[in-house]
């Protein structure tokens, strides 16, 4: 038997010999640090870029070679894994993080507040959207820069309009045109008595419905849930009018149903292109994937709007590891993020907007050379990033993550009829300012700020009975600040 | 090592052997247990305790468990664990059909011709169908296909590749299956409605023809069926209780089960207005029962709590009968509505894990494809050669009948074998649900397939909550404790008796 183990103990090392041997050189002449991010090919050659970058920027060894190397880390880009791994303290050094993720992951702690470097090196939130402003920080302090931006519009596929000879969406309208045209659109693209394959849009987000009426999930300083507005039921009762009475969009089970591909979208992308939906809302990043169906004839519009048109923006977000070994190599990184070349790439590959809005302006971002079909297709997305995008609202007393399962849930129960819409409002806000409450109870460090921002409330509401002007500083919810702005119910000077 | 070695010696010896598996035990099982109760009793919150905070941890009692109970989501996911559990019985049952199929050798001359028949039949049916048009998809061709080959495969291959078939569930991989499954119950494109769609079509247009009052017939039958049940199984319990097997209490405790579909009934929302009629059931099955005893006096007497395990076993297999005839019937009931009425929807086929009513009845399918080709087969194919074949001697001497043959002998000599087995599933039923609800449902639609072990993870991982979802642990363990222990005092009587 001591042979067998001897054997097996002999053919293990031997094996382990062989890994170490084949596995990439662990060992470096310079710094190392990773890049927590998806599984996407564009990383190679963004990664290659900022090695070329850093040796254009002078951040080089005494032989010429870039100070540090940046390798990628697709295997933990799962939210439980940076959680755990964070409070471990072994996280990889730069984490991409979206808009709801970074809120929580800086609640933890685990995340570098660079809202000082961030103006020392060039990558402060002056460098990108003013929109993207509420998805890379928390309060007033900078916890990431954008890798790119997205602001969500709806892409009309042309010809399929055009053969249903039905006119080609406005680039502004209201919610009661797009019933309208969307009544007509499914009546003369599908035959009466027989199975419903062509819908007027794949969908359309409920926040931008309910928000273009002027509510918000939040209040102004987002310290209680306001989802028991009747303007929310309003919205997630038309909605489910559209799905099951007018059938202008799939319900969730058609939707599912037609979702057999994978990649970003689902099926969404190949039903539109095939003609089963007339729009789809999604942001430029779409592109990587229509580009693969040939020159399409597409156009882009706004989502509809109740009064207040709006559209939301959401951020790839890198962040750095507040217990990484090399801090400052990684902010180096964030400012490649606001650098030419990592724009350049973005702009080329389509992948949603780049994060310095400076090069939306370029010829290369209007007017690709290589597809001249969608001239006309990207300026839309930049305006709207200046115009109508508004970020999350996200409060710093109860996570997103919860609030988005609570919608998410509640938006089902209603559409599967377990609630009215005004019962689904009530009910998940009761659900959300209970957790508010219980987390500000149960929170000394929460309850200080939160009784602030209760006075804040009050003095908010008090102005607004008294039809004053509300001092934008008075406002927390990203929100808000665009809505008093558009209604006028903004005070002139600020402090 | 020497004979002569000294014994201390041979305990560190021993001690060195057995050591990584101590530290092992030690550190990963011991430990994690050990430090997880003493969670559940602190404030610990990912985002107000971690090595980048400084707020230190405090004890907060019972404070994490006062608030699970007073949490009405947690409550919700204690009842949709419950509620997937139900599938327990039905997989023990199909895991002891397969076993005893899959004991008998599929080989033999006449055997061999009736499978050969038998896939003849599949075969020429599916040629039927392509030729003549009638096969409405693919999936049916493939369905029987399949069928044929598996039938064919039996003839050459014997029972062993039945025995592989049925087993193979158990060694493929849960997240790929569950995929699969995801796929599978894909309302447009997926295999399984594209086999029913033609089904429920062809349904529909009979039901279309046949007079409402007989629809309503079959509804009032299936009523009386309910009653018939309810009164039949009180009825076996008088029984027993009269000649002495089984006490009082012991028929009490067997009563409750068998009366929960009837009262059960008088509530819900489909049959809640003949809610009278069920109430009247209740009354009279019950004091029919007790009348007949009164008035009969008992035979032969015994403890009260004699025979409790028998009760609780036929309690609950009649219980779960008696759920899944009501469900059929309030469903024909449902039928005019459905498909006759002048603005009725149709029949169309179910929209299986995306349709908040059909979610958890598809778990539940996708939970008994995995049992019933597990170990517990296995250990049922065991159980099964070890039975002594002179009890069938005898049985066969005194004439019974195949079915006979199997209550009388079979059953009883397999109760420790479902005993324990029922105790693993009810264990593995309470912590499971996990990775099925995370990969086919995330928990939705509308939180229908949360189950406790999907509401732990997104209290620890998700919403960095550690001492809830150490007290939500606890608490589970405490419902398996406590189902065990029920369990092991009235499964242990049953298997005794």
């Amino acid at each position: 038997m001591k042979y067998l183990f001897a054997i097996l103990a002999a053919l293990l090392l031997m094996a382990s010999a062989v890994i170490y041997a084949s596995y990439p050189d662990l060992r470096s002449e310079v710094p190392v640090i990773y890049w927590v991010t998806d599984r996407n090919p564009a990383r190679e050659q963004q990664v290659a870029t900022f090695h070329r970058w850093l040796v254009e920027q002078g951040h080089v060894t005494e032989n010429g070679d870039p100070m540090v190397e940046l390798r990628l880390d697709t295997g933990n880009n799962d939210q439980s894994k940076k959680i755990i791994q964070g409070v471990s303290g072994v996280a990889g050094d730069i984490m991409d993080t979206g808009s709801m993720d970074l809120s929580y992951l800086s609640q933890i702690g685990i995340l570098q507040d660079v809202t000082e470097v961030g103006e020392e090196m060039g990558f402060s939130r002056g460098e990108t959207y003013e929109a993207a402003a509420s998805e890379i920080s928390v309060g007033d302090r900078q916890y990431g820069f954008p890798c790119n931006v997205t602001a969500t519009l709806l892409w009309v596929n042309k010809s399929t309009f055009e053969k249903y000879d039905q006119p080609i969406p406005p680039q502004r309208w209201t919610l009661d045109e797009f019933e309208e045209r969307g009544k007509a659109f499914v009546a003369a693209a599908n035959e009466p008595g027989e199975r419903q394959m062509v819908f007027f849009a794949a969908d359309l987000p409920l926040n931008v419905m309910f928000r273009s009426l002027g509510l918000s999930t939040f209040n102004e300083t987002m310290t209680r849930c306001t989802l028991d507005d009747p303007r929310f039921a309003e919205a997630l009762a038309r909605k489910q009018q559209w799905i099951e009475e007018d059938r202008i969009l799939p319900s969730t089970q058609e939707r599912e149903g037609f979702d057999t591909a994978g990649g970003y979208g689902g099926a969404t992308l190949q039903l539109f292109n095939r003609g089963n939906y007339g729009m789809f809302p999604m942001g430029r990043y779409a592109l990587i994937q229509l580009r693969r169906f040939g020159d399409l004839d597409m156009a882009v519009v706004e989502p509809p709007h109740g009064g207040f048109p709006n559209t939301t923006t959401s951020a790839r977000a890198a962040t750095v590891y507040v217990g990484g070994a090399h801090p400052e190599l990684a902010y180096l990184f964030m400012a490649y993020l606001a650098s030419k070349p990592y724009n350049d790439l973005v702009v080329a590959d389509a992948d949603a907007l780049p994060p310095n809005p400076a090069y939306t302006q370029t010829e290369a971002f209007k007017r690709p050379a290589d597809h001249p079909n969608e001239w006309g297709l990207h300026e839309p997305f930049s305006d709207a990033m200046e115009e109508i995008a508004i970020g999350g609202a996200y409060s710093p007393f109860v996570l997103p993550s919860v609030v988005w399962r609570e919608l998410d849930d509640m938006e089902e129960a209603v559409m599967n009829r377990r609630l009215t819409a005004e019962e689904g409002g009530q009910a998940l806000a009761a659900t959300i300012n209970s957790r508010i409450e219980r987390n500000v109870h149960q929170d000394p460090a929460l309850r200080e700020r939160y009784e602030q921002l209760l006075q804040q409330q009050a003095q908010i509401d008090a102005l607004r009975a008294a039809g004053e002007p509300v001092p934008v500083e008075l406002i927390e919810n990203p929100f808000y600040r665009k809505y008093y702005e558009h209604q006028g119910w903004l005070a002139e000077t600020t402090e | 090592m020497s004979m002569m070695a000294s014994p201390n010696r041979r305990f560190w010896t021993a001690m060195t052997f057995l050591a990584p598996n101590i530290l092992g035990v030690l550190i990963f099982v011991v430990f994690p247990v050990v430090f997880s109760l003493v969670m559940a009793f602190t404030n610990w919150d990912l985002r107000r305790h971690n090595m980048f905070k400084d707020e230190s941890l405090s004890f907060v009692g019972l404070r994490n468990f006062a608030d699970l109970l007073a949490d009405g989501g947690f409550r919700r996911y204690l009842g949709n664990t419950l509620y997937l559990m139900i599938v327990i019985p039905f997989s023990i049952a199909g895991s002891l059909i397969a076993a005893i199929l899959l004991s008998k050798d599929t080989r033999g001359t006449r055997r061999t011709f009736l499978w050969l028949i038998a896939g003849s039949v599949f075969v020429i049916s599916t040629v039927g169908l392509v030729v003549m048009g009638l096969g409405g998809s693919a999936m049916a061709i493939l369905l029987c296909g399949v069928a044929a080959a598996i039938l064919l495969g039996g003839v050459f291959g014997g029972v062993t590749v039945y025995r592989t078939l049925f087993y193979l569930p158990h060694f493929t991989a849960g997240v790929a299956t569950f995929i699969l499954w995801r796929r599978m119950y894909n309302p447009e494109t997926g295999p399984i409605n594209s086999a029913v769609r033609p089904v429920v079509g062809t349904l529909e247009a009979i039901i279309a023809t046949v007079p409402t009052w007989m629809i309503y017939s079959v509804y009032a039958l299936g009523l009386l069926m309910v009653f018939a049940g309810t009164v039949y199984g009180l009825h076996r319990l008088r029984r027993l209780w009269d000649d002495g097997e089984v006490g009082t209490r012991s028929v009490i405790m067997g009563s409750v089960p068998m009366l929960l579909p009837a009262i059960t009934a008088m509530f819900w929302q489909y049959t809640q207005s003949l809610w009278w009629l069920f109430a009247a059931m209740i009354a009279v099955a019950v004091l029919s029962q007790l009348g007949i005893a009164v008035v009969r006096r008992r035979m032969f007497t015994c403890p009260a709590g004699e025979g409790s395990g028998s009760a609780l076993m036929i309690g609950v297999l009649l219980m779960t009968g008696l759920f899944t005839l009501l469900g059929l019937t309030v469903v024909v009931g449902n039928l005019p509505a459905m498909v006759q009425a002048p603005d009725a929807p149709g029949l169309d086929t179910p929209s299986w894990i995306y349709d908040y009513h059909w979610a958890k009845p598809s778990l539940m399918i996708v939970m008994l494809w995995a049992a019933i080709g597990s170990n517990n087969m296995l250990l049922y194919l065991a159980a099964l050669t070890n039975v002594p074949q002179e009890l069938y001697e005898a049985a066969d001497i005194d004439g019974a009948k195949p079915l006979q043959r199997f209550w009388n002998v079979t059953w009883p000599q397999l109760a420790p074998t479902t005993f324990f087995i029922a105790v693993m599933s009810t264990i593995g039923g309470l912590q499971g649900g996990f990775e099925m609800a995370r990969t086919m449902t995330e928990g939705g639609p509308a939180g229908s397939t949360t189950t406790l072990a999907y509401f732990i993870y997104i209290e620890g991982f998700e919403t960095g909550r550690l001492g809830v979802a150490a007290a939500a642990s606890w608490m589970l363990f405490m419902l398996v404790f406590a189902v065990t222990m029920f369990n092991w005092k009235f499964g242990n009587q049953y298997v005794n008796e």
